[in-house]
């Protein structure tokens, strides 16, 4: 059975807004908008999942602002609760986490790569 | 490009580094006897969509005056709240003329504390997904 839903879309938020600034420009009451939304998104947890396509003997994968998946999608990511690989059979499975994160051998190469990045 | 590992469970570990999602295992394709210093090493094989991340997330944004904000409608009020309370703010900041200045500021906070309330303090509560009754399982000790 479905029925419709309350929601409200940027230009009901803008109507309403107006009801006290009649003046507020539109392009200032979105970027508000995003704002709002940016914060939400450290309360509300909207849970996400994403796919990245590995590279050989590549150790680290960024998940800064900037990060994509494989479809060139931006993730941003806030906390990852959970990472699975692609096991011999093509079904995922969840690994465990490394408290420290402090393996003997690093890859140089791309743990630099990620550090340069400018827009994380 | 598939994967070669059969138990990542076993043999992958991750962890993070500030904005970097470290990936080490112990596998090896080609059938290598790691020591134990160089046991951990990266993935030594590309594997397309090989590695799926659950996290949360940012919502995304809003571009156009028909998007609808990319969260649970039980907070689309609060977004009226935070935009009043910024433009509240703002004329605050504007008035030359402390009265005018004042109730501003007072709307403001109004409008901060309706937006605190439902995002933060009540937030958990209204997403929360879970109803009912809970039943437990006992455990089976035969």
């Amino acid at each position: 059975m479905s029925h419709s839903i309350h929601t409200l879309t940027v230009k009901q938020i803008i109507s309403r807004v107006r009801q006290a600034f009649p003046n507020a420009p539109e392009a200032y009451i979105m970027s508000l908008i995003n704002d709002a939304t940016n914060e939400m998104g450290e309360y509300s947890q909207k849970s996400i999942s994403a796919k990245v396509t590995l590279a050989a003997d590549q150790m680290f994968y960024n998940i800064g602002d900037s990060a994509t998946d494989s479809s060139s999608e931006r993730m941003g990511i806030n906390k990852i609760y959970r990472v699975d690989i692609m096991d011999n059979e093509g079904d995922y499975i969840q690994i465990p986490r490394v408290l420290d994160g402090e393996p003997l051998m690093f890859d140089i190469t791309s743990e630099s790569a990620g550090i340069k990045d400018p827009g994380d | 490009m598939a994967s070669n590992i059969k138990y990542p469970e076993d043999q992958v570990l991750y962890f993070i580094r500030g904005d970097q999602l470290g990936l080490i295992t112990t596998y090896s394709s080609s059938g290598e006897t790691r020591t134990s210093r160089k046991a951990y090493q990266a993935i030594d094989h590309a594997v397309t969509d090989g590695l799926l991340i659950h996290y949360y997330g940012n919502p995304k944004r809003v571009t156009a005056i028909t998007d609808t904000p990319d969260v649970d409608n039980l907070f689309h009020s609060s977004i009226v709240d935070y935009v009043k309370r910024c433009l509240y703010m703002d004329k605050a900041g504007r008035s030359g003329d402390p009265g005018a200045a004042q109730s501003s500021m007072a709307l403001a906070a109004t409008h901060d504390k309706k937006f605190n309330d439902t995002i933060k303090r009540f937030g958990s509560r209204k997403r929360e997904k879970t109803g009912g009754t809970r039943a437990v399982v006992p455990a089976n000790f035969t």
